[in-house]
This record gives C-alpha cells, sequence and structure tokens, in this order.
C-alpha cells in the first residue's frame, strides 16, 4: 500500500467526523510520510509500520464517543426530576390555574360579544325587509321606525358586522397567544424538570 | 499485550519525552516505536486525544523542506499529568517486581 492509497482509505474510514477535525488528522500523517521518506524510506515501508488505516480510524472514533456528551438529557437523579415535577406541579395547581381560566373565560367572552354583534348587524339590514311585514310592533314603536330611513338600518348593519368580525379576528389572535404561550409555558416545565 | 494498559503506558511515554524538549509527530512516533511495538498510526489518535485534554498544545514550525511541522508543547496540566503516571508507574512496577522475583525465589526452593 502507497501514500496515496493510505491516505484516502483512512480519509473515507473518517467521514463520521467534521471536515475541520479531519484535515487536521489528515495533515498529522501526511506530515508523517514526509519525514519518513526524509529519513530514506519507502511510502509501503511508512504505510506498512503505520499499521490499517482501520485500526486508526477506530481510535479515533473511541476519542470521538467517549468525547460525546451524553445523548441522555436526564442528567441529574432521577429523584430530582420527581421532586422538580411535584413543586412545579403544585406551583401550577395554585398560582397558574386562576389566571389561566380567567384568561380563557374572558377570551370566550369577547368572542361570543363578537359574534353577538355581528348578528346584531345582520338582523338590523334584515329588519329593512322584515320590519313591516314579519315582525309585529306595537304601533306606537312603529310610528317611530318607519321614520327613520331604510339606510340607516342598511349602514349600521353593516358596520355591526364588520364591527364584529374585527372583533372575532381580534380575539381569534389572542387565542392563538395564549396557546402559544400555554405551550411555551408547559415545555419550559418540562426542561425544568429534565434537568 | 493488554491494549488499555498499553495506552496507559504510551501517555506516560509522550509526556515523558515532551518534558525534555518540544517534538514533532514524526519524532515521538519514531521514539516510540523504536522501543515499543506498536502500529505506529495509532499514535496520532492518542496525541489528539491528550491535546484535547489538554496536557498539551500544538503550533506550527516551518521545516528546512516542505510544509511546517506541527510541534507539540506540553501545558501545566501535562507537567502535573506526567508526574502523577510516572508515580503510579513507579509504584506499579514495584508491586510486580516483588511479586515476580518472590516467585521466582520460591520456584528455586
Amino acid at each position: 500500500m502507497g501514500k496515496t492509497e493510505f491516505m484516502s482509505k483512512l480519509a473515507g474510514l473518517l467521514d463520521f467526523m467534521s471536515e475541520e477535525d479531519r484535515r487536521d488528522i489528515l495533515y498529522d500523517y501526511e506530515e508523517h510520510f514526509r519525514a519518513g521518506a526524509e529519513s530514506g524510506k519507502t511510502e509501503e515501508e511508512i504505510a506498512e509500520s503505520l499499521g490499517d488505516p482501520r485500526l486508526i480510524a477506530n481510535q479515533y472514533k473511541l476519542n470521538y464517543i467517549v468525547r460525546q456528551p451524553e445523548p441522555n438529557t436526564y442528567s441529574g437523579s432521577t429523584m430530582k426530576s420527581i421532586i422538580a415535577a411535584l413543586g412545579l406541579g403544585f406551583f401550577n395547581l395554585v398560582v397558574m390555574t386562576g389566571p389561566f381560566f380567567g384568561i380563557l373565560g374572558t377570551l370566550i367572552g369577547l368572542f361570543a360579544a363578537g359574534i353577538g354583534i355581528a348578528i346584531s348587524g345582520v338582523a338590523a339590514i334584515l329588519s329593512i325587509v322584515l320590519l313591516p311585514n314579519v315582525i309585529y310592533i306595537p304601533d306606537s314603536a312603529m310610528k317611530i321606525l318607519r321614520d327613520i330611513n331604510p339606510g340607516v338600518y342598511l349602514f349600521s348593519g353593516i358596520g355591526l358586522i364588520c364591527l364584529g368580525l374585527l372583533f372575532i379576528i381580534g380575539i381569534s389572535y389572542l387565542f392563538k397567544y395564549f396557546f402559544k404561550g400555554t405551550i411555551a409555558y408547559l415545555n419550559w416545565n418540562m426542561n425544568i424538570i429534565k434537568k | 499485550m493488554n491494549i488499555q494498559f498499553k495506552k496507559g503506558v504510551l501517555e506516560l511515554c509522550v509526556l515523558s519525552m515532551l518534558m525534555k524538549k518540544n517534538c514533532y509527530g514524526y519524532e515521538l512516533v519514531n521514539e516510540i516505536s523504536k522501543n515499543i511495538m506498536i502500529a505506529e498510526g495509532t499514535i496520532y489518535p492518542l496525541l489528539k486525544r491528550l491535546k484535547d485534554e489538554g496536557y498539551f498544545t500544538t503550533y506550527l514550525e516551518e521545516s528546512q523542506e516542505g510544509p511546517p511541522r506541527k510541534y507539540y508543547k506540553l501545558t501545566e496540566l501535562g507537567r502535573e499529568t506526567k508526574g502523577e503516571l510516572e508515580n503510579e508507574w513507579s509504584k506499579f512496577v514495584e508491586g510486580v517486581n516483588r511479586i515476580v522475583k518472590e516467585d521466582t525465589e520460591n520456584g528455586k526452593n
């Protein structure tokens, strides 16, 4: 085995490490071949005494594995995790439950209000047609209503629908942030427990 | 010889050589393989590991021919570790010798 063959074999076997590390290592062997040649050895002799590239690559692999941090993130004791989970559980129950349902309730209420406003807008528009014919209204009230221009119903209806829709859209965003926040908080909890 | 055992001894050899002077890779490998049976190529992984663990640093120095060479230089941690390893080694050899000599003396009787 000559230098070229040795180097390409070794390079192929070191593909598990970063390009930088690999170049650094291959430089060592390049240098070794050069220095060996200077002291009068042939490429074959040098490669022979270096040994099997597989054996060499395995040594690097061993170094590499030992240096990697443990894949397991539960680095602390299990007991510590349990205590953290219990502590956070209690904290969540006492301190976080109230605000959670408070905010959730408020959002649901506002959402319903948005729907209500939009429906009232629809009703206002429909009333232009329905008012005189379908719905029974006492004469005294009817007199006032007849005096109002139908345009008022139409435009105030459109306005109410738009307002309701804006309300719904706005609350939807708030819902989204609220759930994102909740999930982020839960993840943060999980991380604390894992530590 | 047991590979783990050999590795430990090789660490001591490398650190001892670097105690005397800074060396480049080929010098270290050549000197070790002259004295100990080993595939020369497996010394470089050892050098890299010891460097990663902070026992020595490397620097490049121009050579007369060709590209610069990588030299190895002991750190303070490397010097301390060399002392500890040498102690352990001496105690170990003493212990082994005591047992082996006793054994041969018993054998004579």
